[in-house]
C-alpha cells in the first residue's frame, strides 16, 4: 500500500512539474509565429509617398493644413485593410552633440494599434533648406590651379555645330571655375600668344594650368605665330603648342573630333583662299599632320612633319559606333553631379599605340576603350605635360571635358554639416494588425 | 508477502502509465515548438527572401534589358537604390496566370500578361522561368514561392452612357478609396480615314480632373460616339507619392485586330500580328493596315511621342504567306506602343502594349500556385516601379515537409 501511495505522490510530482513547466513553455500565438514584417512595410510605405518629395513636403507644411488630410487618405489607401497605423512628425532640434525631437503632429485609423506593433522611422529634409558644397581648388596643396579657357573673339570654331566657342567658353566656366584657384578667359589670340610665350595675363601661376582648346577642331592660332611658325600648313605651330604644354607641364584639352586639324586666326587669315573648304574662312587646313606634330612637341622630340591620318572612325566598323563612359567617368557623375550622356559615337578615337611612341600614359579613361582605340581620354607625358583628347563626332558635350578635367584631377567636395535648425523632420510610423489572434 | 508483491506490481503499474502519460503530454508540447520554430523560420526566410529580390538588380544588372539569363537573379532597377523595381526585369518574368499564347509565325510560344486589348506577350524563349528564378535565388527543392507585384492603386473605368460618351473612372487603394486625387488622363479616338492613304491615325486629348470623396470622377466626351466610335482612355492618378494607372478601349472591330508580340529584349523589335494567326473566328478574312505610335510618360502625366522607325505604318493579313509586321521601339525608357488599326471606313481599333509593365500598370504574378501547401508564409513591401505605386507579395512554402519525429 505503501509504494501506492509513494507513487501516487510521485504522480503528483511530476503533474505538478508539467503544469509549472507549462506555464513558463508559453507559446507564442500563430500571429507571432509567422508574422508580416511591419517594420519593413512601415519603411517602404514611408519611402513610396515621398517618391517624388511629397511627404517631406507635406510634413512641412502647418498642423491645419488639408496636405495632412490627403496623407492619411493615401496611408489608408496604401495599407492593407487589416494594417492599422499611427504615424507621428517630430521636429528634430539639433544642438552641441545632442538632438531633440519634438512632437508636431500625429495622424491614426485606430484607438490602439492592437497588441503587437513595429514602427520604421525616416528623416525627411525640408524642401527649402540649401546644402552648401564648398570644392577643394586643383593646385590649393600644390603648384598650378589655374584654367585658361580660350574664348579668342579673333577666331573661328569647327565641329561645334550649334555653338560658338564663346557659349562653349561660358559653359565651361561655370562648371569648372569654382574648382581653379584661377580661371582666365583668353579673350583673343593675342593674349594667346602671351601666355604660350610665358607671360602672365593676370599674375596666375602659368605653369601646371589646365588649357581649354573651345574651337573643336580648329585651334586659335596668334598672328605673332602664324608668321612664324607656317610651316607644312602650320603644323609647325602645333608643334610649338605641344614644345609649350610640355614646357609650362600643361593639360591641353581638345573637346571634339581630330584635335588641332585647322588653324584659325580672322585677322591674319583674311584672303579669299584663307578657309578651312567648308566654307567657315579665317581658317586654314592642317590636317592630322597638326596632332602628329603636336605629340612630338609633348613629347619633346625635334619637329618632323607626317600626314599620316592616326584616329579609328565609328564608320571602320570596328565598336566606335556606341562607345560608354567609363566606370571612372560614372563613379565622378555621381560625385560632381554631372550627367553626359552614357554612350557616344566615336569618329576621331586615337589609338593606344601614341602612348609607347610619345611616352604617354593614360591616366584617366573618360570613354572605355574599344580594342586598341582610345576615344576619351587624358594621356600625361612621362616628364611633363598632357593631352586631353576627345575624339566624337560632332557636335561637342563639354559636360565629357569637365568630367575627364575632374576626373584626372579629382577635386574634394566639402559638403556642409546637416544640423541646420528646422529643417529636418522625423517621422515615424507605427503599423500594427487588426483581427486573428 | 504477497500483500506487497501486488503493492509493487499495482504501484509499478501505475508508475509507467503515468511516465507514459507525461512523455505523451511533453511531447505534444515540444513537437508544437518546433513545428512553431519551423514557421519561424520559414516567415523569417520568406521576409530575407523577399528583400533578397528588390534589393538587388542581379547580375548583369541590365538583364531586363538584354536577352542573356541572369547569373543572379533581382528584380531592383539598377539605376535606383531601396525598393524600386525595373520595369524591364519584370517584364521579363514569366507570368504563371496568364495561358501562354502560341503564335504559328514564329513558331513559338509567348508568356501572357495580357489584359483586354492591352498585350504584353513576351517570348517564353526568352522570359525568366520560375525554376531558373529557385535555382538562382539558391531555394530550388527546399522552398517553393510565389512573387507577386500588384498596382495599390486601382483605376477602373466603366461607361455610364455611350452618346455623347461618358465615362466613369473610379480610384480605389489596398483599403480605402482615394479621395481628392487628381486624375490626368488621355483619350485617344481613332480615325480610320485620318492616316495617310488607307492607314488609320488618332486624335489624343488630355486633361486634368479631381475625385470626389469617394474617389469617383466623371468624364465627359462630348463630341464621341461610344457605339460607332474607337477609342481609349489612359488614366494616371495620383495623390502624395502614389500613382496608379487605369485604361478602357472600345473598338468597333472587335474579332480582327492587331496583337503585339515582343520579339527580341535587347533590339526592342516587336512583331505586329493579325488576331486570326493567334484566335480564329471563322471567315471573312480582312487585311489590317495599321498605324503605331510609341509615346512616353511624362511628369506632367502626359504623354509625349516619340518617332518609330521603319515598319510604324504597314498591313498584316492571316496565314500563310502572309508576313507579320515590325516596328523597333526607339528607347529603354519606359512607355506605351499604342496601334491604331483598321479594317474597313467603319470597322477600326486600338491595341496598347506598355514597355515596362508600370507604363499601364500591369500587375505581374511569378512562382508556383500556392494553393493547397501546408503551411505557406506571406510577407508584404511597398515598391515604386517606374514612379508607379505597387506592392510586392511573396508566399513562400517549404518544399522538405513538416513532420515533427518526436
Amino acid at each position: 500500500m505503501m509504494r501506492t501511495i509513494e507513487i501516487l505522490l510521485v504522480i503528483i510530482i511530476i503533474t505538478a512539474a508539467f503544469i509549472i513547466s507549462s506555464l513558463f513553455a508559453v507559446l507564442p500565438s500563430p500571429r507571432q509565429v509567422s508574422p508580416l514584417n511591419l517594420r519593413r512595410l512601415a519603411l517602404t510605405t514611408l519611402q513610396t509617398l515621398d517618391v517624388d518629395y511629397d511627404l517631406s513636403e507635406i510634413v512641412f507644411k502647418p498642423e491645419d493644413d488639408s496636405a495632412w488630410g490627403e496623407l492619411q487618405i493615401a496611408l489608408s489607401a496604401c495599407l492593407p485593410p487589416n494594417i492599422v497605423y499611427n504615424l507621428t512628425a517630430y521636429e528634430v532640434l539639433s544642438g552641441s552633440g545632442t538632438e531633440l525631437y519634438t512632437f508636431i503632429k500625429s495622424i491614426s485609423n485606430a484607438e490602439s494599434l492592437g497588441i503587437d506593433s513595429d514602427s520604421a522611422a525616416y528623416l525627411v529634409a525640408s524642401s527649402n533648406v540649401t546644402f552648401n558644397v564648398v570644392p577643394e581648388k586643383v593646385g590649393e596643396h600644390g603648384g598650378g590651379g589655374t584654367l585658361y579657357i580660350l574664348n579668342c573673339s579673333d577666331a573661328n570654331g569647327w565641329w561645334i555645330t550649334g555653338y560658338t566657342a564663346q557659349s562653349l567658353a561660358e559653359d565651361l566656366y561655370n562648371l569648372l571655375s569654382p574648382y581653379f584657384q584661377v580661371t582666365i578667359m583668353v579673350q583673343n589670340t593675342t593674349q594667346l600668344g602671351q601666355i604660350l610665350d610665358g607671360t602672365q595675363l593676370q599674375n596666375e601661376t602659368l605653369q601646371h594650368a589646365v588649357v581649354i582648346n573651345t574651337f573643336g577642331e580648329a585651334v586659335p592660332i596668334p598672328s605673332s605665330y602664324a608668321s612664324t611658325y607656317d610651316r607644312d600648313s602650320y603644323a609647325e605651330y602645333c608643334y610649338q603648342l605641344g614644345k609649350r604644354v610640355h614646357q609650362y607641364n600643361w593639360t591641353w584639352a581638345s573637346i571634339v573630333g581630330y584635335p588641332l586639324y585647322y588653324v584659325s586666326n580672322t585677322g591674319y587669315f583674311t584672303g579669299s583662299g584663307d578657309h578651312n573648304t567648308w566654307g567657315i574662312y579665317g581658317m586654314k587646313h592642317v590636317g592630322p599632320g597638326g596632332l602628329n606634330a603636336f605629340l612630338r612637341g609633348l613629347d619633346n622630340q625635334p619637329y618632323s612633319y607626317s600626314g599620316s591620318w592616326i584616329t579609328g572612325d565609328s564608320d571602320d566598323d570596328i565598336g566606335l559606333a556606341s562607345v560608354q563612359l567609363s566606370s571612372e567617368t560614372l563613379y565622378y557623375s555621381n560625385y560632381y553631379g554631372i550627367y553626359p550622356s552614357p554612350y557616344h559615337t566615336a569618329t576621331r578615337a586615337l589609338p593606344s599605340w601614341i602612348t609607347g611612341v610619345y611616352n604617354l600614359d593614360v591616366t584617366t579613361y573618360i570613354l572605355v576603350p574599344v580594342g586598341n582605340w582610345i576615344a576619351g581620354a587624358v594621356y600625361r607625358h612621362t616628364v611633363s605635360g598632357a593631352l586631353l583628347a576627345l575624339g566624337l563626332t560632332r557636335t561637342p558635350d563639354i559636360r565629357l571635358t569637365v568630367m575627364g578635367i575632374l576626373s584626372d584631377y579629382k577635386p574634394r567636395l566639402f559638403r556642409s554639416e546637416y544640423t541646420a535648425a528646422g529643417t529636418s523632420r522625423l517621422v515615424v510610423l507605427q503599423l500594427g494588425q487588426t483581427g486573428g489572434i | 508477502m504477497t500483500g506487497s508483491t501486488i503493492d509493487h506490481l499495482v504501484s509499478v503499474t501505475i508508475f509507467l502509465g503515468a511516465i507514459l502519460l507525461f512523455i505523451g503530454l511533453f511531447n505534444q508540447t515540444i513537437q508544437t515548438a518546433i513545428l512553431y520554430q519551423r514557421h519561424k523560420h520559414l516567415a523569417t526566410k520568406c521576409s530575407d527572401l523577399l528583400d533578397n529580390i528588390l534589393l538587388n538588380p542581379g547580375y548583369p544588372i541590365d538583364w531586363g534589358t538584354s536577352n542573356c539569363t541572369p547569373t543572379s537573379f533581382g528584380l531592383q532597377d539598377p539605376e535606383f537604390t531601396q525598393y524600386r523595381l525595373s520595369p524591364f526585369s519584370l517584364m521579363r518574368l514569366h507570368s504563371s496566370t496568364g495561358e501562354p499564347v502560341y503564335y504559328p509565325k514564329t513558331d513559338s510560344y509567348y508568356s501572357n500578361i495580357t489584359t483586354g486589348y492591352g498585350f504584353l506577350l513576351v517570348p517564353s524563349a526568352e522570359a525568366i522561368n520560375y525554376s531558373t528564378a529557385a535555382r538562382l535565388l539558391g531555394v530550388n527543392g527546399t522552398y517553393g514561392f510565389q512573387l507577386t507585384i500588384m498596382p495599390i492603386i486601382t483605376v477602373s473605368i466603366s461607361e455610364v452612357q455611350s452618346n455623347p460618351l461618358k465615362l466613369a473612372v473610379d480610384v480605389t487603394g489596398a483599403g480605402f478609396p482615394l479621395s481628392n486625387a487628381v486624375i490626368s488622363y488621355c483619350f485617344i479616338k481613332v480615325e480610320a480615314t485620318g492616316g495617310a492613304g488607307a492607314y488609320p491615325a488618332y486624335t489624343a486629348e488630355y486633361n486634368t480632373t479631381l475625385t470626389d470623396d469617394k474617389g469617383s470622377a466623371l468624364l465627359n466626351f462630348t463630341d464621341v460616339d461610344g457605339e460607332d466610335d474607337s477609342y481609349v482612355l489612359i488614366v494616371y492618378a495620383h495623390l502624395v507619392g502614389l500613382v496608379g494607372v487605369g485604361y478602357h478601349e472600345h473598338v468597333t472591330s472587335d474579332k480582327q485586330y492587331i496583337i503585339p508580340f515582343i520579339d527580341n529584349f535587347e533590339e526592342r523589335k516587336v512583331l505586329i500580328a493579325h488576331s486570326y494567326d493567334v484566335h480564329y473566328f471563322g471567315p471573312p478574312v480582312a487585311e489590317l493596315s495599321y498605324n503605331a505610335t510609341f509615346v512616353l510618360l511624362t511628369e506632367d502625366f502626359t504623354l509625349r511621342e516619340m518617332p518609330l522607325g521603319p515598319g510604324k505604318i504597314g498591313k498584316v493579313n492571316y496565314g500563310e504567306g502572309k508576313p507579320y509586321g515590325v516596328v523597333t521601339i526607339p528607347t529603354y525608357n519606359p512607355g506605351i506602343l499604342i496601334i491604331t488599326y483598321r479594317k474597313s471606313a467603319v470597322e477600326c481599333g486600338v491595341v496598347l502594349m506598355p514597355w515596362g509593365i508600370s507604363s499601364m500598370a500591369f500587375p505581374v504574378t511569378f512562382g508556383d500556385d500556392p494553393f493547397g501547401k501546408e503551411w505557406v508564409a506571406t510577407d508584404t513591401r511597398q515598391v515604386v516601379v517606374n514612379g508607379i505605386a505597387y506592392q510586392a507579395k511573396l508566399a513562400l512554402w517549404s518544399l522538405e515537409g513538416y513532420g515533427v519525429i518526436g
